[in-house]
């Protein structure tokens, strides 16, 4: 089994941070993360040897992003690559899969840093090919310098779709229309004391609108995305207003051609992991939902486990970075590499600038909150779980038939139980659950964690030495606990 | 709620009471029903929400032990049933399964288990060299023999869980979910019911509880002695056809079968962690690489596939490890059905044999050695 002092599960922005801190100051630290090359999502880049001719707004990000993906080389850091952490077979101890290399792993102290995912959006349409999320996008984009389409809407709720918008539009797409569901220009006022705490940000963002007015696309705000069509891939988009009690207005909706729609509704943290862990979770809605719940420190529930970044709760790129490293000047203190003096002078300035960012985000929130409209757009038709093709009219369906609860609705149906493990349909089936009830989400059972945290490829799975198997002499005979 | 199947809280008086939804009690439910009789199913949450819904679907006659073929081949053709004559979709199919040996001792094994298996009834074919290559080109060369039986089935525990329940509805049964039973007392010939969504009164009462029937038992001063298997289960994403036969093994623990999606399930038995109290149930990381290793020594296709989920559930098991069901000792009118290695099996069976001791009708097989009296511990012995 591999040792280490400290174990980063992550090497996105949040988990290289950390990593780069904590090695500063004498610690042994393996960075593990299933991506082919570091960076995770904000600072994903082009496989080596890959070339490309246009600029995109994340080119200005160069310096910071070679600094981060310096880290792995640096002194102290084992970085693996290609690795899925997939459980914790023992406290301190966890598992991952990286082919040949696969196997368990004890550290003294473990970083969660495992970021997010889209938030899924379900409306008609919206598995129609040429219909792709936020995320998605801005990983084909900085992954492989690709757009899938060239007539391009941009539709959803949050800062990633004016960034969407502009990156689209300066990559030389042909962009319509950038649709965000929530009032924000008519907000702007209310937020805007809040959001200059991160100067850097606004002007970003005013530039991200320069460039999709200068594209010619129309930004209509207090809109959305209500319907995808199309007979075998994406035509045409229906957008609509949303009135002011949050519902939609299909009096004023209007078709749009289209071949690509980028929908961004959000992001949720990745939580498998602690979940796995058994870490206990709070309900933070605007932090994207289920988040771990941390003490000072960023400590979960589970000692010995901290967790940063969008894992935690989605703060963006900025809160993750610095939550990173002050999570790496924890991690030296606590394993003894600095005092408490010098692990305070070293946090102080990074807790300030947390503080800011915890101010803008506040003035985000605010700019970007929407009430979940998004139920109301199912029609029996729309697929609910895209792997086991279970659609709204099933699911509501079998809720009338009195299989109402996440157990019963998992198990007839196999919602939430393929290969995505949940992630695209948990948080519909739930608030599916939540509007039959009347209980609030956050109230509505999560199904059991299971492991592994993610797909782990079987072959993998053998190559860890294992002990001798015992058999029973008679496997028929009980094997458990006596209860009666 | 329109067209549920679920009633919100049961009736004051009923004539038969069933405690506990899974494959024994709603079997047992359907066939009362459909019998006529006026029957409400007690369900602690919903159905299917335990073992029945945890479990395999591996209905396999081979790796029976002699004493429960004709039970087991009774309970194969109540599954066939439910589909072929009842409308009853519970995802049945029967691809006929594959019980492998590996090394010359396990081939010796075998040969002699089945041996005496053909004594008890059981049919099946010899496959080694070339007939086995043909017949399953996905078997690992390590494979030597195998016995093959066509009477080995599946069926799906997710499509049995919705279809059985709403047959029972439609039969006249009443189901009344997140309604545990706290308590049970004899009354004026028959039993008082406390449940936690309210108490009623039966004539006839039946445990079907899995793990927790011996709890329930107590309450009516009957001792059973009951264990749990915490077994574990393993799902692939889904890959284009692998296997096409239910695989068992007669030296290693394991069972695995393709599905109708394409997803293969991996399992046999492997022992998860956990205690009963508390509901605490999780895979076990060795046993789990275990299960994996025996799996792909057999099917090494298996490898480039990826895991999906892993979980463990409780099995009921009687210390004997046979089948326990029938008249609850001292009790009259009340029966149990409480625990039989591999019980999703037998689970339709025992549901009609019950109603038939019910309805006073002649047991469609003997049931003399499943009685639940030979395993009366302490003072009620
Ligand atoms: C698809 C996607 C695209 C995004 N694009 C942008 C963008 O262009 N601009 C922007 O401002 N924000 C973007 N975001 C938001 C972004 O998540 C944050 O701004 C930032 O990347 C957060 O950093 P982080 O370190 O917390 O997480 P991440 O950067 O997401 O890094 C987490 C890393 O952990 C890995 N990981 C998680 N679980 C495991 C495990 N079990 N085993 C091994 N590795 C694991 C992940 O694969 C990932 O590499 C995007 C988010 C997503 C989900
Ligand atoms: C992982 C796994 C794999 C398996 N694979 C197979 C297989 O392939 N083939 C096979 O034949 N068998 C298999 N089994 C065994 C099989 O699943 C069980 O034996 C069978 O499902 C038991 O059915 P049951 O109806 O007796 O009990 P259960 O399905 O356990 O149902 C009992 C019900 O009683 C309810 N209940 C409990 N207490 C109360 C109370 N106080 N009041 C009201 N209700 C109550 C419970 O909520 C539950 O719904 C497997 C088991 C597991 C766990």
């Amino acid at each position: 089994m591999r040792e280490t002092d400290l174990l980063v599960v992550g090497a996105g922005a949040a988990g290289l941070s950390a990593a780069s801190e904590a090695a500063k100051h004498g610690l042994a630290v393996t960075v593990l993360d299933d991506n082919l090359l570091p960076g995770g999502q904000y600072f994903r880049r082009l496989p080596t040897g890959y070339h490309h001719t246009h600029e995109t707004v994340f080119d200005k990000e160069r310096q910071r992003a070679n600094a981060l993906y310096a880290t792995t080389g640096q002194k102290g850091i084992t970085y693996l690559n290609d690795a899925v952490v997939w459980e914790s077979p023992e406290n301190g101890v966890l598992a991952f899969a990286r082919g040949a290399d696969s196997g368990r792993i004890r550290a003294k102290l473990t970083i969660i840093a495992s970021g997010a995912h889209d938030r899924p959006a379900p409306f008609p349409g919206w598995t129609l090919p040429g219909v792709v999320t936020a995320g998605g996008l801005q990983n084909l984009l900085k992954g492989q310098r690709v757009i899938p389409g060239r007539r391009a809407i941009v539709a959803g709720n949050g800062p990633l779709v004016l960034l969407v918008g502009a990156t689209l539009a300066r990559a030389g797409a042909e962009l319509r229309e950038v649709v965000e569901a929530a009032p924000i220009l008519k907000r702007l006022a209310g937020s805007i004391a809040d959001l200059i705490a991160m100067p850097k940000i606004v002007r970003q963002a005013v530039d991200y609108r320069l460039a999709i007015m200068k594209s010619g696309a129309r930004l209509r705000t207090g809109w959305t995305v209500i319907e995808a069509r199309g007979a075998d891939e994406l035509e045409e988009v229906v957008l609509a207003p949303i009135d002011a009690t949050g519902k939609v207005d299909r009096s004023r909706a209007r078709a749009v051609k289209a071949d690509l729609l980028v929908v961004g509704f959000g992001l949720m943290p990745s939580i498998e992991l602690v979940r796995l862990l058994d870490c206990k979770l709070e309900w933070k809605p605007l932090r994207g939902g289920w988040v771990p719940v941390r003490g000072a420190d960023f400590e979960t529930s589970r000692p010995g486990v901290l967790a940063v970044g969008d894992g935690a709760g989605i703060g963006g790129v900025e809160m993750a970075l610095r939550e990173g490293k002050l999570a790496g000047v924890i991690a030296a203190e606590r394993l003894g590499k600095l005092s408490r003096d010098q692990a305070a002078n070293l946090k102080a300035p990074i807790q300030a600038e947390i503080a800011k960012v915890e101010t803008f985000r506040r003035g985000l929130e605010r700019l970007y909150a929407m009430p979940p409209a998004f139920l109301d757009l199912l029609t029996p038709e729309t697929i609910v779980c895209r792997c086991e093709d279970v659609t709204a009219g099933e699911l509501r369906a079998r809720q009338d038939a009195g299989f109402g609860s996440t157990a019963a609705l998992k198990g007839t149906t196999r919602t939430t139980m393929g290969r995505c493990q949940g992630r695209n349909c948990l948080r519909t089936l739930s608030a599916l659950i939540a509007q039959a009830s009347g209980q609030p989400i956050e109230q509505v059972t999560m199904p059991r964690p299971r492991l592994p945290a993610r797909l782990v490829t079987i072959g993998d799975l053998l190559q860890e030495e294992l002990p001798p198997i015992e058999m029973p002499k008679d496997p028929h005979l009980p094997r458990g606990e006596r209860v009666s | 709620m329109a067209g549920s199947v679920f009633v919100e809280t049961p009736p004051r008086d009923a004539e038969i009471a069933v405690v506990g939804g899974g494959v024994a009690g709603m079997s047992t439910a359907l066939f009362l029903a459909r019998a006529g009789r006026d029957v409400v199913v007690l369900e602690r949450g919903v159905p299917w929400g335990d073992a029945s819904g945890a479990n395999a679907g591996t209905l396999s006659l081979q790796v029976k032990r002699t004493e429960v073929l004709d039970l087991c081949k009774l309970s194969l053709d109540v599954w066939k049933r439910f589909g072929a004559e009842m409308d009853i979709d519970v995802g049945f199919g029967q691809p006929g399964g594959l019980r492998v040996a590996t090394t010359e001792a396990e081939v010796a094994h075998l040969r002699e288990y089945s041996e005496e298996q053909r004594q008890g009834g059981l049919e099946f074919e010899w496959m080694e060299g070339n007939q086995l290559r043909d017949m399953a080109p996905w078997l690992s060369t390590s494979v030597r023999a195998a016995t093959f039986c066509r009477e080995d089935a599946y069926s799906s525990p997710l499509l049995s869980g919705g279809a059985l329940p709403a047959a029972v509805g439609k039969a006249g049964g009443r189901i009344v979910g997140h309604a545990e039973v706290t308590d049970l007392k004899r009354e004026d010939g028959g039993y008082r019911i406390e449940t936690k969504r309210g108490a009623l009164r039966v004539k006839t009462l039946v445990i079907t509880a899995g793990p927790w029937s011996g709890q329930l038992a107590r309450m009516l001063d009957v001792a059973l002695p009951i264990y749990v298997d915490v077994n574990m289960l393993s799902v692939t994403e889904p890959a284009p056809k692998i296997l096409d036969r239910v695989i068992t093994h007669i030296g290693g623990i394991l069972s695995l079968k393709q599905l109708a999606n394409g997803t293969i399930l991996i399992g046999g038995g492997w022992q998860g962690r956990g205690r009963f109290a508390g509901m605490e149930k999780f895979a076990d990381h060795v046993r789990l690489g275990q299960n994996l290793t025996t799996a792909v020594s057999v099917v090494p296709d298996l490898a480039k596939l990826r895991l999906v989920r892993t979980w463990a559930g409780y099995e009921a098991v009687a210390p004997d490890a046979l089948p326990a069901f029938g008249r609850l000792p001292n009790n009259d009118g009340a029966y149990i059905a409480a625990a039989a290695r591999g019980g999703f099996t037998f689970g339709p069976a025992q549901g009609l044999l019950i109603s038939e001791m019910i309805l006073d009708k002649p047991p469609s097989t003997p049931i003399g050695r499943f009685d639940p009296a030979r395993l009366l511990t302490g003072a009620h012995a």
